[in-house]
């Protein structure tokens, strides 16, 4: 009587398992960058995964990367919500690059691990996530464009708004 | 391809996100174009810085997350079950409670209803509607006045058979049988009853009276005196005697 439910109950965590346990870390990492705080985004990953296995009922099959990362973000942002932080908007807070500034790309291929966190970390939620799923998940835009709940074209908007920033903040940190 | 063109489609190319015939077209174009190349890796150069950057899963989380699904798969089962046997002990508890207590309580009622019964016929003078130690006259009296016939037995003048009587007792017509020992008076109330099956002697005593009360072939028994409880209990035997 207990007995096949109890089964039942077991292979859907296998099955939960066997296909979200390789993008644990993405989940990881998009919590990491959105959440900017190691702790955190450990509660936060931990709180997305298991409400994806509760509603892992709803996944209609396919790449379940993109679902996946769907909870996880709006698990972030509700969390951001909560322990709103202030941001400010994008265009205010970075200067523009000054052209005359060395080769931007060999500061970027030295720029140090905690330069480019402190960069990303300065830009608002909605152009982290998307620099996130983009660089670092190799996301299409259709697939960010799904996660975030944006149409693609604002996707593409804030790819480029949020490289341009980050440009302009690795080189303001540039040491003159 | 500008180089105005190619800029707007530099981070779809970056990207891969470019059709195919467009995708040749920026490629086209950077291979003889170093200021566009040179946009093109400062992107890839960013994309690369990012990657490093990549946050490792801290240790242990993977592990606390699937004892987290293990637990919300299973602890469910613990506490279902554990509903489960609250559930099945309450039913018994219950059920039991029930069984032990309602005809308790429903004996309770007829006992009050007896006692008041016995004292009333006492009080009225209304002991006997058909006065008679017959029991050949007084179980004929019955017939028609209840829905069905009581035995009426007769011994000897040791306990000695003064009459019948109608009676209501638990919400319907009874026979009311009156006996005598010596000075005391002796109600028996017999009625059909479900509850009755076959059931051994119960003994009450409430206000100085004794009564006890039996069920036999589908009858229910109560009889009630100021006898004392040794005579009463013969008498009880007497009567159940077929």
């Amino acid at each position: 009587m207990v007995k096949p439910v109890d089964h039942l109950k077991a292979g859907k965590v296998a099955q939960f398992e066997a296909l979200a346990l390789p993008h644990f870390k993405s989940a990881y990492n998009l919590a990491r960058w959105l959440t900017r705080n190691r702790e955190d985004a450990e509660d936060v990953a931990q709180d997305a995964l298991v409400r994806a296995f509760a509603a892992f009922d709803t996944f209609r099959g396919g790449d379940i990367k993109p679902w996946l990362l769907t909870i996880v973000r709006n698990t972030c942002m509700t969390w951001l919500k909560r322990n709103r932080t202030e941001s400010l908007p994008i265009d205010d807070q970075i200067p523009p690059v000054d052209p005359a500034q060395g080769p931007e790309e060999r500061l970027l291929a030295s720029a140090s691990r905690d330069q480019v966190r402190r960069a990303l970390e300065q830009l608002p939620p909605e152009f982290r996530e998307a620099i996130v799923l983009r660089e670092m998940e190799e996301l299409s835009y259709k697939e960010i464009a799904e996660v975030a709940g944006v149409p693609i074209g604002t996707v593409m908007s804030r790819l480029a708004r949020g490289r341009d920033a980050m440009r302009r903040i690795l080189l303001r940190e540039e040491p003159a | 391809m500008t180089c105005e063109q190619s800029r707007i489609y530099l981070h779809a190319f970056v990207d891969g996100e470019l059709p195919v015939a467009d995708h040749l077209s920026v490629e086209a174009h950077l291979a003889g174009c170093a200021e566009c190349g040179a946009e093109r890796d400062r992107l890839l150069a960013l994309r690369s810085a990012l990657q490093d950057s990549y946050e490792d899963l801290p240790l242990g989380l993977e592990t606390r997350v699937r004892a987290a699904l293990q637990a919300q798969s299973k602890p469910r089962w613990a506490i279902d079950m554990r509903a489960l046997a609250f559930a099945a002990v309450a039913v018994i508890v219950i059920t039991v409670g029930w069984m032990e207590w309602t005809p308790r309580s429903a004996d309770a009622l007829i006992a009050r209803d007896v006692l008041d019964s016995h004292i009333r016929s006492l009080q009225a003078d209304h002991l006997m509607d058909v006065p008679s130690s017959d029991h050949h006259t007084v179980k004929p009296w019955f017939q028609g006045k209840l829905d069905f016939s009581p035995p009426v037995p007769q011994f000897g003048p040791d306990w000695k058979l003064d009459g019948g009587r109608l009676d209501y007792i638990d919400g319907r017509p009874v026979a009311a049988l009156v006996y005598q020992r010596r000075e005391h008076k002796i109600n028996v109330y017999i009625w059909p009853s479900q509850n009755a099956g076959t059931k051994a002697v119960q003994e009450t005593e409430s206000q100085g009276y004794n009564e006890l009360h039996w069920g036999r072939d589908g009858m229910a028994w109560w009889v009630i005196s100021d006898l004392n409880k040794t005579e009463l209990l013969e008498f009880a035997h007497l009567l159940q005697q077929p």
